[in-house]
């Protein structure tokens, strides 16, 4: 066997992609050290007990054993861990963490999915206000602005809301599950199917509806106010409305959506859940809510607390496309002017400067980079206008 | 901003080009594809791939399409997470467990079956509570209980001609297979409106088209 290559699933990261990288890690925990948040770091190994509540779909976990014979497992998420950490500390809540790390999934095989992920995050804990959230949604807006350059669109949705809804329609908890897990992945031909059977209830028009309960506030607000809904529901909505009047006020111009059809982003959330996505990219780059329950998991007394992740590779992969579309230059100079050289190439946006002894073969260089070159002593001019 | 759908090569494209036709969509090109698989479009919104079933749940997956017009067989077995949004009525067919006659479903053993899915056969005796050994077959199904390979076969049949043809008897009839309209998540999320113009032109025909049959 080759003693060379990387198992499934693995890279190595290296040039643009790997400065980029740490280029937004940086920028994520200056952000968040300047807003008072304390940093924390876990293992990268857990008990796999550690993970009991944590759904992974369509994935597993990478699992040894340690000397006892436990099973132990890369971590495939880093909230948890923090829990975990929380409940066998006596650090005094409320508290504000931020962290940075690689997570472990084990996806399927020969799929292009890489099981090694690197996710920053926040968690809010022994936080019960509503501005606990808020604050997330105020990070996710600075820093898509100060990272991508863009704004990401943040959409809302209620943890419990598709089970608080369909109490409406059925007791019966095994129909109820098939609905919500026909809804949540948008099989209608099977959610049409199994609905079937409310034809005669009152709210079988918005019930119809459901799979498309998603868009901009207004519209779905303006959708639901055409029926009568029981408080269980409507309490729900009013918890939403209160965080997009919110938002409009504080960030007038954040785009925000309301998805009243989607699935929490892990069963442990309780409340209000938020994630936010470019225009491009094939996933959400935040994603997060509120889990009031996440302590009961490890200790008797529970906690409200807030969370949000960050997906790291998403993020670099959206900088890396647009740095990529900056032409490359190289710039190449004697020995004499190396200063002003380098003086130069600190200025351009994606420049390095040429290590060939002569021009010619700074040129082949340039070929091989696909990159532009400068010379220092003959170009003169060009280089006078990049300086300014 | 264009959507691009990949859309599987074969019958699924011979069966699905009328129903995009039907609902407004130039396929002239698919039409006259040569070796050619990508097919941009000038006038329409519109950029179609052509391309193998299994593959165009990967490009779902992967988000490199936004729409994929594929057959639930291969949604079901390739454990597809992505949106199905609309059940095209097209390449119906039905998974079936068969063998020859001699084959006896209750015989108390470790039943050997060949199967060209082996997610959907090991979930279908899952159901039954059977452990079986499974044997992934590429090519005719139906060859590896006629040579002895195995004891019966899980396989898709349209008519059950060729089952019979090949002395082959059902023994029980699984989940029924049709053509899907399967959208990327993101891209639902990202391109709303366009991707349900799209979605509701095709549910608009192939309405029409089940109230004529």
């Amino acid at each position: 066997m080759k003693n060379n290559l990387l198992p499934l699933g693995t890279r190595d990261e290296f040039g643009v992609r790997s400065e980029e990288k740490q280029r937004i890690i940086e920028v994520i925990q200056r952000h968040f050290r300047n807003l008072g948040f304390a940093r924390i770091s876990t293992p990268i190994i857990e008990k796999q007990v550690v993970f009991q509540p944590y759904q992974l779909v369509n994935s597993k976990m990478y699992r040894l054993l340690d000397q006892e014979g436990d099973t132990i497992v890369l971590r495939p998420d880093l909230t948890l861990p923090i829990a975990r950490f929380l409940s066998s500390t006596s650090i005094p809540l409320p508290q504000k963490f931020c962290y940075v790390g690689d997570i472990f999934r084990l996806s399927r095989s020969l799929s292009g999915s890489y099981n090694q992920l690197t996710q920053a995050g926040i968690e809010l804990v022994g936080y019960q206000s509503t501005k606990a959230e808020l604050e997330c949604l105020i990070n996710i807006y600075d820093l898509s602005r100060e990272i991508l350059d863009e704004q990401v669109t943040i959409e809302l949705g209620y943890a419990d809301f598709a089970k608080i809804f369909l109490d409406i329609f059925t007791t019966d908890v095994n129909l109820r599950k098939q609905v919500a897990q026909a809804l949540f992945d948008k099989k209608i031909t099977e959610y049409e199917r199994l609905i079937s059977s409310f034809e005669d209830q009152r709210l079988y028009p918005l019930l119809k509806e459901w799979p498309r309960l998603f868009g901009e506030p207004e519209d779905i607000f303006q959708e639901l106010n055409q029926y009568e809904l029981p408080k269980s529901v409507t309490l729900r909505l009013k918890k939403i409305k209160e965080i997009v009047l919110l938002v409009k006020q504080i960030l007038p111009k954040q785009q925000l959506v309301i998805d009243l059809s989607s699935r929490a982003p892990q069963q442990y959330y309780t409340g209000l859940t938020f994630r936010g996505f470019a225009k491009s990219g094939e996933d959400y780059i935040f994603s997060g809510g509120r889990y009031d329950n996440l302590l009961a998991n490890f200790q008797a007394q529970n906690e409200p607390a807030v969370g949000m992740g960050i997906d790291i590779d998403l993020l670099t992969d959206l900088c890396v496309k647009k740095f990529n579309r900056i032409p490359k230059t190289l710039v190449f100079s004697s020995i004499k002017n190396w200063s002003k050289a380098q003086a130069l190439v600190k200025k351009l946006p994606n420049a390095t400067l040429s290590l060939s002894d002569t021009k010619a073969d700074a040129l082949k260089e340039a070929q091989k980079l696909q990159a532009k070159l400068i010379d220092i002593e003959e170009d003169e001019d060009e280089f006078e206008d990049s300086s300014n | 901003m264009n959507l691009k759908i990949a859309l599987t090569k074969g019958r699924v494209e011979k069966q699905v080009i009328p129903l995009l036709e039907k609902a407004g969509i130039d396929c002239t090109q698919l039409r006259n594809k040569k070796r050619r698989l990508i097919f941009n479009s000038m006038s329409q919104p519109f950029e179609f791939i052509l391309a193998k079933g299994p593959d165009v749940t990967t490009f779902l997956e992967r988000g490199v399409v936004d729409i994929g017009i594929v057959g639930s067989d291969i949604l079901t077995e390739h454990r597809n997470s992505q949106y199905e949004l609309l059940d095209l009525k097209t390449g119906q067919c039905q998974f079936v467990l068969a063998s020859t006659d001699d084959f006896d479903p209750d015989e108390p053993k470790r039943k050997i079956i060949g199967t060209k899915y082996p997610n959907i056969t090991k979930d279908y005796f899952d159901t039954l509570g059977q452990d079986v050994e499974i044997i992934k077959i590429e090519g005719s199904v139906e060859l590896a209980p006629l040579i002895g390979l195995t004891d019966a076969i899980v396989d898709i049949t349209e008519t059950g001609t060729t089952l019979r043809e090949n002395n082959l008897k059902v023994f029980d009839y699984l989940d029924k297979v049709s053509t899907r309209v399967v959208v990327n998540r993101m891209a639902l999320k990202q391109h709303p409106q366009e991707i349900f113009r799209f979605v509701d032109q095709l549910k608009k025909i192939v309405t029409e088209e089940k109230a004529l049959s």
